[in-house]
């Protein structure tokens, strides 16, 4: 027999215990991976949104707690455009309402000038008309959940809109929401002459950190944003998402750790005599160690298994409701589950540590002679 | 004594306190074992066997004296676990198997701490249980097998990297009188057979009478009597082990 087979078997003895501490560290690792897959695609869909109709980067508001409270306005655009770099400024206002069944239905307010620099791919339809006040084109996903089609009506503030084009861009939150008119947006927002951002399109050969950073340092009130790094100047939810997966890792690693410490301790504790037999028959202390550490190990590397595979059928489940999956294609990307295994790892060491030196650290003699 | 070639266990003046000096569970032993010899020791409860044994297996530190086996002071020596895996094979009362493992795994044990394959470690483990005679029981775990056959399993797994001496603590003393008998019997053919040194404790005097030569222990002293009484004994153990019966 293998060492490592061994150790499993060592493991099978306590079938139930060991069971429900696989169960329990299985646990914290779903959260752990769950919320990273959660904290990883709310990155994406924000990057998506920054990044959106194919913009270089994007001006917001610098300071705002949120993307959405941005406020830009026409001198801001004006000024963007002198920078001989910048190709086109699309000023676009952003607002969320419930829409049908989707709480979060995403629109997007935008000239019609600038449409033809916001690249939107129509898979029916046209876009809206130049002087269309009350025409909408939405996403594909929006389509299917509103199960409205062109020259369909989409109600949104009370405000009836006719679809005139569908569209696919391949960004969760846009293709579950829409794209109208931006005098529309700013009258139901009333929000007159304001935007949330200005998706900004640059010359060839720009360098395009060279010039957000000028425009950074030449516009004490204004944020560039080129990608998800750069969001935390405008929005503290992601930082918040963020700091909250660390505390909870964190938590999960402490919880975890005293659940094993327990099952190890109480594993050693039974198994003293053994150890004094195994010590009496010539094994080293290290060996000892090597397998208190390995039973441990093992028994979280299965939690850590499980956890991931409950992690992704939870979120799963979670992105069939219409409000989440409106704005969140789940991100299952290979850091999450090494976090996952991380934890368990460190889960296993942390629990196992004591329990491993005690059993290392028994007087042969009396173990032998322990009852 | 200990400048003779064939004594192979010279313990000297060993002392060995409990509980900061109250109990004095060896009071300066003096024992000497030659080269394939099976020595029983016994006396009453409590009198320092399985103390003594444990010292010569360096599961123990004493407090004082010396134990030389093969020449060689043990607690000065290193790498005590390759002295208790490859220089002695134990053997123990009850519980002595891991519950876990089957007879074969349990054999294996010893093994892990040499150089041995997987492979390897399971042949010579099916070897020595089919020395034992449980040739057909390799794959029995501990609570499939009677008490005898478990205490053969233990026999074979003290035996598994070869060792030049066994040491057994009470070997027979979980086991009926046939068992025991048989217990007893394998353990002789064993060292005749493999032309180890046996060291059988005992508080039984009829078990310990099996052997070549008995010492008696009282308070943690050898009789010294006893001891004396071993020469004669001596050279008929020397005779048998030239014809091996296993
Ligand atoms: N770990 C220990 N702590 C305290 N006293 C011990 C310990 N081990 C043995 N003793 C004492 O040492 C004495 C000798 O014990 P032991 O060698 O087991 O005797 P025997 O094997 O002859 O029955 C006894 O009085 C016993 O109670
Ligand atoms: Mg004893």
């Amino acid at each position: 027999m293998t060492f490592i087979l061994f150790i499993l078997s060592n493991l099978l003895r306590q079938k139930i215990r060991t069971g429900l501490t696989v169960l329990g560290i299985s646990i914290g690792i779903t959260t752990v991976v769950a919320l990273g897959i959660f904290v990883n695609s709310a990155k994406a869909a924000t990057e998506e949104l920054i990044l959106a109709g194919g913009a270089d980067f994007t001006v917001a508001e610098a300071g705002v707690a949120d993307m959405t409270f941005s406020s830009l306005t026409t001198e801001d655009l004006a000024l963007l455009e002198t920078y001989d770099e910048i190709e086109h400024v699309s000023g676009v206002e952003l607002a969320i309402s419930k829409v049908g069944a989707n709480a979060y239905f995403f629109q997007i307010g935008i000239d019609a000038g600038d449409l033809p620099f916001f690249d939107a791919p129509l898979v029916e339809g046209r876009l809206f008309g130049a002087d269309a006040t009350d025409e909408i084109m939405i996403g594909d996903r929006a389509a299917d959940q509103l199960d409205a089609g062109i020259g369909g009506t989409v109600e949104i503030r009370d405000i009836p809109f006719t679809v005139v084009g569908i569209y696919d861009t391949g960004t969760t939150s846009l293709d579950a929401g829409a794209i109208l008119p931006l005098a529309a947006v700013q009258e139901y927002d009333s929000r007159e002459g304001l935007v949330t951002l200005a998706y900004v399109t640059v010359r060839d050969g720009t360098d395009i950190d060279a010039l957000t950073d000028r425009i950074k340092a030449e516009n004490e009130g204004l944020a560039t944003l080129a990608g998800i790094d750069d969001v935390g100047a405008v929005d503290q939810g992601i930082e918040i998402l963020d700091a909250v997966n660390l505390g909870i890792t964190i938590l999960a690693v402490f919880i975890g750790g005293i659940a094993v410490m327990n099952t190890m301790a109480m594993a050693v504790f039974e198994r003293t005599r053994e150890f004094g037999i195994l010590r009496a028959l010539g094994w080293r202390t290290r060996r000892i160690l090597q397998m208190v550490l390995g039973e441990s190990l093992l028994l979280c590397l299965f939690a850590a298994v499980f956890g991931s595979i409950l992690a992704v059928i939870l979120t799963q489940l979670i992105v069939l409701f219409p409000t989440v999956s409106a704005f969140i294609t789940p991100q299952y990307t290979l850091d999450v589950f090494l976090r996952g295994l991380a934890v368990g790892i460190g889960v296993a060491l942390l629990g196992a540590i004591y329990p491993a030196f005690r059993a290392a650290r028994l007087s042969p003699a009396q173990a032998i002679r322990y009852e | 004594m200990s400048e003779q070639p064939d004594i192979v266990i010279d313990v000297q003046d060993l002392v060995k306190t409990y509980d900061e000096g109250r109990t004095r569970a060896l009071d300066g032993a003096n024992f000497q074992v030659r080269r394939g010899e099976f020595v029983s020791i016994t006396g009453p409860s409590g009198c320092g066997k399985s103390t003594l044994l444990h010292a010569i297996a360096a599961l123990e530190r004493p407090d004082s004296g010396t134990i030389r086996v093969n020449g060689e002071e043990i607690t000065a020596k290193r790498d005590l676990s390759s002295y208790r895996a490859q220089g002695i094979g134990l053997i123990f009362q009850l519980h002595n198997l891991l519950p876990n493992l089957t007879a074969s795994e349990n054999v294996q044990v010893p093994m892990y701490e040499t150089k041995r394959s997987t492979g390897a470690r399971r042949e010579r483990a099916e070897e020595l249980l089919r020395l034992v005679g449980l040739g057909d029981k390799v794959k029995k775990r501990p609570t499939q097998l009677s008490g005898g056959e478990r205490q053969r399993v233990a026999i074979a797994r003290a035996l598994a990297n070869d060792p030049p001496i066994i040491l057994a603590d009470e070997p027979t003393g979980s086991l009926d009188s046939k068992a025991s008998q048989q217990a007893l019997d394998l353990l002789r053919d064993v060292q005749r057979g493999q032309a180890v040194t046996l060291v059988l404790v005992s508080h039984d005097s009829r078990i310990a009478a099996a052997a070549d030569r008995t010492v008696y222990m009282l308070d943690g002293k050898i009789d010294a009597e006893s001891t004396d009484r071993s020469p004669e004994v001596e050279t008929d153990a020397a005779a048998s082990r030239s014809s091996p019966v296993v």
